[in-house]
């Protein structure tokens, strides 16, 4: 099976989800921010709270972060069923 | 006893990620003795302080709080820089431990770069209660470096952080090299590089390894640094490593040696710590509000408005007084404003005022203590509980861990004006002072918007201009004053939102950058620490009491001398021909369009003058030039129209806040064009919101 099939970016997961970081598109400053909290490919992320508008809340190593939506949707990852 | 010929001093960085508790551990270990210190290249704030223990000298410096050593920020130069210089004889890197994960990774980097490194891990108390259990000495086993748990609540710890560092400093204990982590299938791109640098080893500053690794991370500062030390041939073999490993692994070198550091801290702390699911508090669950549309915003929004209206009302009265005169409740109204602390404190220094005059007689002596130096300073001074209440709140929302949720929920209303969420605390510390507020827009992880914010963030008014506002409130019949208030706020946070956005526009049409981004942690809410919060109400009084004591007072007496004397040195009982009305006189046209008069355009004139040093000074000017004990006297005497008060009110709150806010907007800019432009924007926005107001408030 193709490993990108279930691939879908960060924005799109509900509240209460869980997936795996596969890739995180783009560069720039936020790029390094964003490894330095700990979110590089192969982490696992639970989103503790996407309401369709405004950050989405995820908890990632033990601590929750808002991260904008522009660069959530940069955020590559995949579904973990739980 | 022996120890005590071995007296030496050594200098100690303290370094960690934001919130894990550095900067309350640094006021421990150093008593609260801590002085700012001039850092050299740029002058940036850095904090040091200074402790004696067993004999031996400790000087602590408190690096900013920073999530790696990239130069992704200042912050993060600043600290990495002061790291490599060689000066520290240890580091401490404080790591949290109820997320010992994600924090131990400044610790991994700081270990790659010296050897001299003391691992602390913070909050050790609270870690049971967290259900974390951290097995320490299996840490310090695998790295090779003391691990010391502390405990900022309950002291533990403290003495054996010392003990262990000047050991280190010492090399009696700790690494003796630096960290080598293996990289794995990217070694071999990582030896190529440090073997084109080997030959170089002499001139370079920095460890090889170490620049290795952050050149294949894509530094930039070190990438122009290695071409001017090795020169363009080396710089471009360099540059080609980096590109293969694009190539071979479609991906950024910095992403993959990210995801090995955290591996490898995953095989170092794996088994040494042990997580226990413990169930979320219901404060917590509330606080997911915040992340609420709509509610988000208005419960942000509620809190800061109470928090003033509490403030306003044990200070001043206002706005209680208004509401009970308006239920029609008189009695109780005048009681509120009359034992409020500012109202008791009035009391009190007329009651000096007139007991000093009384004793001693008239003379030109007791007039200068009197109506110039005991007014002058009086009339700011019974601000100081305003600002000692105000600190406190904006201390108990920065240290529960509320702020940065009011962060995330205003991000999306801030985001229409160009502003990202970090932009928060800036902007609620405004509200106090603009200086710290400039120096907080260092952790804004966007250039061009932190440049906007150095320009737009003294729009918003500190507590100095508070008290110009309170003061002309007082002077209008109860309902229009708090309207004036009102008035003063809207005009301030009108002017932040237009010039934010059309400065926003004209950049995203310049260079089609896209919606403010934010990343921002959300630290535990827990309860704010008593002396913590005591520390940061210490500071702003001292702070506070510190510009009464020195500015204004000199100030006072300046202005006293400018009032009193007349061009020909003599002295003069008439304010109209001294040698402030003669100089002033010139500028006084500015205040003909809102129909002053010219008789009374010079006192607000100078008046206007002399706020551009500090803001409160307004007031005492118009108490001293009048010769009245209080600004509202001042005020009535000078009858100026409510019109005339509202367009002079926007102006004060508007045009340049004092000579601080402007020192440290270049200090930060670096730029002498940037800080004149500033000034130019805020004098002339002052000026057209100043005759706006006027116009449309004779209309109504």
């Amino acid at each position: 099976m193709n490993a990108y099939s279930r691939t879908v970016v960060l924005e799109e997961l509900p509240s209460g989800s869980r997936a795996r970081i596969v890739e995180i598109i783009g560069r720039g400053g936020w790029i390094y921010r964003l490894y330095q909290m700990g979110l590089t490919p192969g982490v696992i992320v639970d989103v503790v709270m996407n309401i369709g508008r405004g950050p989405i809340i995820i908890r990632v190593m033990g601590v929750e972060v808002a991260i904008g939506r522009g660069i959530a949707r940069r955020i590559i990852v995949e579904p973990i069923n739980t | 006893m022996s120890r005590s010929t071995h007296k030496k001093e050594y200098e100690i960085a303290i370094i960690g990620q934001p919130n894990v508790g550095k900067s309350t551990l640094f006021n421990i270990l150093t008593g609260r003795k801590a002085r700012v210190a001039n850092w050299p290249g740029v002058t940036v704030e850095v904090h040091a302080g200074e402790t004696d223990f067993n004999g031996s000298r400790i000087k602590l410096i408190d690096l900013p709080g920073i999530y790696g050593f990239s130069t992704l920020s200042l912050e993060e130069r600043i600290a990495r820089n002061y790291i490599l210089s060689g000066r520290p004889d240890a580091v401490i890197v404080l790591v949290d431990s109820l997320n010992p994960e994600r924090t131990m990774y400044l610790a991994i980097q700081a270990l790659e770069m010296t050897e001299k490194v003391v691992i602390g891990f913070t909050k050790s108390d609270a870690a049971h209660a967290h259900g974390v259990h951290i097995n320490y000495d299996l840490i310090s086993k695998r790295l090779g470096v003391p691990v010391v748990p502390v405990s900022a609540a309950t002291l533990r710890g403290i003495r054996s952080l010392l003990r262990t560092t000047i050991d280190v400093a010492q090399g009696r204990t700790g690494r003796k090299k630096p960290l080598r982590i293996d990289y794995g299938e990217l070694e071999p791109y990582v030896s190529s590089v440090e073997s084109l640098l080997k030959q170089y080893e002499d001139r370079m500053e920095y460890p090889i390894r170490w620049t290795a690794l952050r050149l294949l991370e894509g530094d930039n500062d070190l990438y122009k640094y290695v071409r001017g030390v090795c020169g363009e041939d080396i710089a471009e073999e360099i540059a080609k490593v980096r590109e293969e490993i694009k190539r071979i692994f479609h991906r950024d070198p910095a992403e993959l040696l990210a995801k090995k550091r955290f591996e490898y801290l995953q095989r170092i702390l794996g088994d040494a710590i042990v997580r226990l699911e413990i169930k979320k508090g219901g404060f917590e669950r509330f606080t997911r509000l915040f992340y609420r549309p709509f509610i988000g915003p208005v419960l942000s929004l509620t809190i800061l408005l109470g928090m003033f209206m509490i403030a306003f009302t044990i200070n001043t009265g206002f706005p209680l007084n208004i509401l009970l005169d308006s239920l029609g409740m008189h009695d109780a109204a005048s009681a509120v404003e009359e034992y409020s602390i500012g109202g008791l404190m009035e009391k009190l220094f007329s009651w000096i005022s007139s007991w000093i005059i009384n004793s001693f007689g008239e003379s030109w002596l007791t007039d200068l203590v009197a109506n110039g130096i005991i007014s002058g300073v009086g009339s700011v001074l019974i601000f100081l509980p305003l600002i000692m209440i105000v600190s406190l709140f904006l201390a108990i929302l920065e240290d529960s861990g509320i702020a940065p949720r009011m962060a995330v929920s205003l991000h999306g209303p801030l985001s229409k004006i160009g502003v990202s969420g970090h932009a928060i605390f800036p902007m609620t510390m405004s509200l106090g002072c603009n200086v710290p507020a400039i120096l907080a827009t260092r952790a804004i992880p966007s250039r061009s918007e932190r440049l906007r914010l150095l320009m737009t963030l003294p729009f918003i008014p500190c507590q100095a201009r508070l008290v110009v506002i309170l003061a002309f409130a007082s002077s209008l019949v109860s309902g229009y004053g708090a309207l004036l208030v009102v008035l003063g706020y809207s005009a301030a946070f009108l002017a932040f939102a237009v010039v934010n956005k059309i400065l926003y526009i004209y950049e995203k049409k310049k260079t089609g950058r896209k919606e403010p981004e934010i990343v921002l942690e959300l630290p535990p809410i827990h309860r704010p620490l008593g002396k913590v919060l005591w520390w940061h109400v210490w500071d702003n009084s001292k702070h506070f009491l510190k510009k009464a004591g020195t500015i204004i007072f000199s100030l006072s007496i300046l202005i006293w001398f400018l009032v009193n004397v007349s061009p020909s040195l003599a002295l003069t009982d008439d304010p109209g021909e001294s040698l402030a009305a003669v100089f002033s006189h010139y500028l006084s046209p500015i205040v003909y369009p809102i129909g002053i008069e010219p008789g009374k355009a010079w006192i607000i004139a100078f008046a206007l003058l002399i706020g551009f040093i500090a803001k409160e000074a307004v007031i005492e000017t118009l108490t001293i030039l009048t010769g009245t004990a209080s600004p509202q006297q001042a005020l009535t005497l000078l009858g100026l129209t409510a019109s005339q008060l509202s367009a002079l009110t926007v102006f004060v709150v508007l045009y340049v806040p004092c000579i601080a806010t402007i020192a440290v907007i270049y200090s930060e800019s670096r730029s002498v064009r940037h800080t004149l432009a500033t000034i130019a924007l805020m004098l002339g926005v002052a000026y057209v919101a100043m005759l706006i107001t006027y116009g449309l408030s004779l209309i109504i």
